[in-house]
């Protein structure tokens, strides 16, 4: 069926290429729209690029020498072996330069990964390998998204992958965080390894080992695997071996070749047939004790995926739930929230494990899950835990327990909750006021209509949206109802009033006088994913430093004198 | 709106910027696909898409269009004038941008901030004329544009100081950021470096005092009066000193006639009646107006205090 809204687009699409069929360019600004969010009318060059290239390449076929045209892509899925002269914007994972013999010369190649839908979740992403003949390594740096232009496909073995030529155009879209990487025989320490993704030598002491098993996914068995975490003085991070491995923990070993891949947030040192690793003497290096003790982390450190956690903790509350289970069994989890010097989270146990508030407790090998978009520690096994008599660190008082965290900062790390952070407001959105939810998903509704659930009267609630900025870095400020009736000083049914007497543009507009590039500092939690960081605030105030005040602060900074 | 699907992408952070700086940048670097975002990069090395801006409302006007109405204006801060417009294809804007050319056609001037993204016009002769295409814009209070102000000055300092360390250094990311450049400005100083001939960094600096003696209210009659004279010496050196007691005059009378508008020839004539000349006073009312901006012109001829 081809959709009514777009056949406007359509027609000029028809136009250009008569022979494409209309409901395949409905179906294209379709998934433009919902897919990759683009309004139908900025697509449309876009899509008439797309509908272009396929009615050319159709002729390139019954020719003798394809046209040499470009082929923008969005996915390698949609690339074939033979193309050439291709347009992609790919994720950089890793840069790994080699010097080579070509033609009896020394050059430097290059190769890694890349992957495919860069804007999107890893999940969502294909990784592909690829070459570098153009020496790019100042534009292909891990952690960055670029547009490749020029490139082409080559299959080898039925797996294809991406050559990038010396003619071929690296642009760099949104800058990686790491350095340009160049050839280097010396080992890296952990901390700059696990930045790298790709391939990495290392030197480290083995911490611990545990055999596993991973189930193949097309269900013909299980293959055996070794995991564990090694570590020096930088840090530790948990690696899994696909061969088994003769060490004993403790043992320093020499690794070369070993890759470094994100499991969800979290860099996992992955150990291949290609891999050696052999002993290693070095007197100076690290004690497995001081390591191991080293390697306990604190809840800003957690990210999603993690796994194996020592951590110290102090018991905020502690609840339990009754369940049934996918198979009918009656289940009881129990969770609280947690607090260290470093912020707080939620710990979940599915073991019988009753903590008192204010407890401290020490956990061992828990591991790291999203919830709600905030990292929440989990153990299995009521063996994990023992309660500490001497408290850790002066008695945390919930109540005000906030970790002052630049907005900077927060931006760039892993969600948290508990924190304290201020930024200028610079957008107030116009969506902000009263909204209907969905009376079963609490999804809110457009124009009285749930996605999930239908037509209904929903249930009314308050919401503002803002953007805060900082001149570096920027995230988006959600104020609840609680949140909002607080800052703007009314319930909500005086913002109901004010609505239906004014109505929702005025409502939108004084908030906007009353908030625009007005200083604030939230108290709240962060969600930091790739679209960016939000911050659910529960209370924000405006800045109460005076101009005097902040402009001599200011002066001193930077030594200046009137 | 087509900015909404910049949505995919890292939102661009907004530069806090005076409109000396803005005004004199003629580096443009376009992105190179469709939803790639675009910058002015300035000579002080800012990458320019967003910014947020404040000053006194300066000029509004409206122009019809066969797509509805355009608006144009700029704003003043104390180094200079940010011009901005409001396209006819942002028509939420257009409620509010009404309002206020009610306002401004009746004589009426305010404080107003504006966050906007960065827009560019080459003349034939080659000439770049930057602007901002307004996302946001409220009235603010005074004591709202002196925090801007002090936040500028800080943002502006920054990339002084990072501009002038990166002088001793290769002109290379890497080596900026082992200099202690910040990551955000490395860039741009390096295509600044690129395009723009050498420049002397204190004309920004002097924007950044100027901007502080307002903020701090060093600069104005509300302090008390020694420590006021004493940093209008250090801050305008030998020629202010000339002006320096007709501009406090000045101040000191149109606060005397709060809010009303007072005109020329009133000003002159109160100034010549305290012994000060009247070429004098109107070298002072000119200062107050076009540099220190503690007077405004709404009306011509017609004048008061900020």
């Amino acid at each position: 069926m081809v959709k009514e809204k777009y056949s406007g687009l359509i027609s000029v699409i028809l136009q250009e290429c008569p022979d494409a069929d209309e409901e395949e360019i409905g179906n294209e600004f379709e998934r433009y729209e919902k897919e990759f969010l683009i309004p139908p009318e900025d697509a449309l060059r876009s899509v008439l690029r797309k509908f272009q290239i396929s009615s050319g390449a159709e002729v390139g076929e019954s020719t003798a020498s394809p046209p040499r045209v470009e082929k923008k892509v969005e996915k390698f899925s949609e690339l074939q072996a033979e193309d050439k002269n291709v347009t992609i914007e790919v994720a950089v994972i890793s840069y790994t330069p080699r010097v080579q013999k070509v033609r009896g010369e020394d050059r430097q190649v290059a190769f890694g990964w890349i992957e495919d839908n860069p804007w999107e979740p890893s999940s969502e992403r294909e990784r592909w390998d690829f070459k570098d003949w153009g020496q790019k390594n100042d534009s292909l740096i891990p952690g960055s998204i670029v547009r490749l232009e020029g490139v082409s496909v080559n299959e080898w073995n039925g797996k294809k992958s991406v050559n990038i030529n010396q003619t071929s155009r690296v642009s760099i879209i949104k800058e990686g965080m790491g350095e340009s990487i160049t050839i280097s025989s010396e080992p890296l320490t952990l901390n700059k390894a696990i930045e790298k993704e790709g391939f990495v030598d290392l030197v480290a002491r083995i911490i611990s080992t545990k055999p596993d098993k991973i189930v193949r996914r097309d269900g013909s068995g299980e293959i055996d695997i070794v995991r564990g975490i090694i570590a020096d003085l930088t840090g530790s991070v948990g690696f899994l071996s696909w061969k088994s491995l003769d060490f004993a923990n403790g043992d320093l070993v020499k690794i070369k070749g070993a890759s470094v891949r994100k499991f969800r947030d979290t860099p996992e040192i992955n150990f291949n047939d290609g891999t050696i690793i052999e002993l290693y003497h070095d007197s100076e290096f690290a004690t497995f004790e001081e390591l191991s003790s080293k390697s306990s982390k604190n809840i800003a450190d957690l990210r999603n995926g993690m796994k194996g956690i020592s951590i110290t903790l102090q018991v905020e509350s502690w609840n339990q739930r009754k369940f049934t289970g996918n198979d009918g069994t009656e289940r009881i989890v129990r969770s609280g929230d947690v607090m260290d010097p470093t912020g707080r989270c939620r710990l979940t146990a599915w073991c019988e494990m009753n903590p008192m508030e204010g407890d401290f407790i020490r956990i061992e090998g828990a591991r790291v899950q999203y919830w709600q978009g905030s990292p929440d520690l989990v153990i299995d096994d009521i063996e994990q835990v023992t309660n500490i008599s001497s408290p850790p660190w002066e008695k945390i008082d919930p109540e005000n327990h906030w970790i002052e965290v630049e907005l900077s900062e927060l931006v760039s790390g892993g969600s948290r909750r508990g924190i304290e952070t201020s930024g200028t407001i610079i957008s107030v959105r116009n969506d902000s006021g009263l909204i209907e939810r969905c009376t079963e998903c609490r999804r809110v509704l457009r124009e009285g209509n749930c996605t999930e659930h239908g037509d209904q009267v929903g249930e009314e609630d308050l919401r503002l949206r803002f953007v805060i900025d900082n001149g570096i870095s920027n995230a988006s400020l959600l104020m609840s109802r609680d949140s909002a009736e607080e800052f703007l000083g009314m319930e909500m049914a005086r913002v109901r009033d004010e609505i239906s007497k004014s109505g929702k543009t005025e409502f939108v507009s004084d908030l906007r006088n009353k908030c625009l590039s007005r200083l604030v500092s939230i108290r709240g939690r962060s969600i930091v994913d790739e679209q960016g960081a939000m911050i659910l605030s529960d209370t924000t105030n405006f800045s109460a430093i005076n101009p005097k005040e902040y402009g001599n602060k200011i002066m001193e900074k930077w030594s200046l004198i009137l | 709106m087509i900015s909404e699907n910049s949505s995919r992408r890292i939102r661009q952070p907004a530069i806090r910027i005076f409109a000396q700086e803005y005004s004199e940048a003629s580096l443009i670097e376009e992105g190179q696909g469709e939803y790639d975002p675009s910058f002015v990069i300035t000579k002080l090395g800012a990458r320019v898409n967003r910014a947020i801006v404040c000053g006194v409302i300066d000029r509004l006007q409206r122009s019809e269009s066969d797509n509805g109405p355009n608006y144009s204006g700029q704003i003043r801060d104390p180094t200079g004038s940010h011009f901005f417009s409001v396209a006819s294809f942002q028509p939420e804007l257009h409620a509010d941008i009404e309002e206020l050319l009610v306002r401004y056609e009746s004589g009426d001037r305010f404080l107003m901030t504006i966050v906007g993204r960065a827009r560019w016009f080459e003349s034939d002769e080659g000439g770049v004329f930057t602007s901002l295409r307004v996302e946001e814009f409220a009235l603010i209070s005074q004591e709202i544009y002196k925090l801007w102000l002090a936040d500028t000055a800080d943002s502006t300092m920054r990339r002084i100081d990072s501009y002038a360390k990166s002088q001793d250094y290769e002109v290379e990311v890497s080596s900026y950021l082992n200099a202690g450049i910040h990551r955000d400005l490395a860039s741009g100083i390096i295509s600044s470096r690129g395009h723009y001939s050498s420049f002397d960094t204190e004309i920004y600096r002097v924007g950044v005092l100027q901007a502080l003696s307002l903020a701090t209210e060093r600069g104005s009659s509300i302090d008390n009066e020694s420590e006021k004279e004493e940093d209008l010496d250090n801050g305008n050196e030998e020629e202010s000193q000339g002006n320096l007691q007709p501009r406090e005059v000045i101040l000191q009378f149109l606060e005397t006639r709060k809010g009303d508008f007072v005109d020329y020839d009133s000003i002159v004539s109160e100034c010549s009646r305290l012994g000060i000349s009247r070429e004098e006073a109107e070298d002072a009312i000119e200062y107050l107006r076009e540099t220190s901006g503690e007077i405004i012109e709404p009306k011509f001829g017609f004048y008061r205090l900020i």
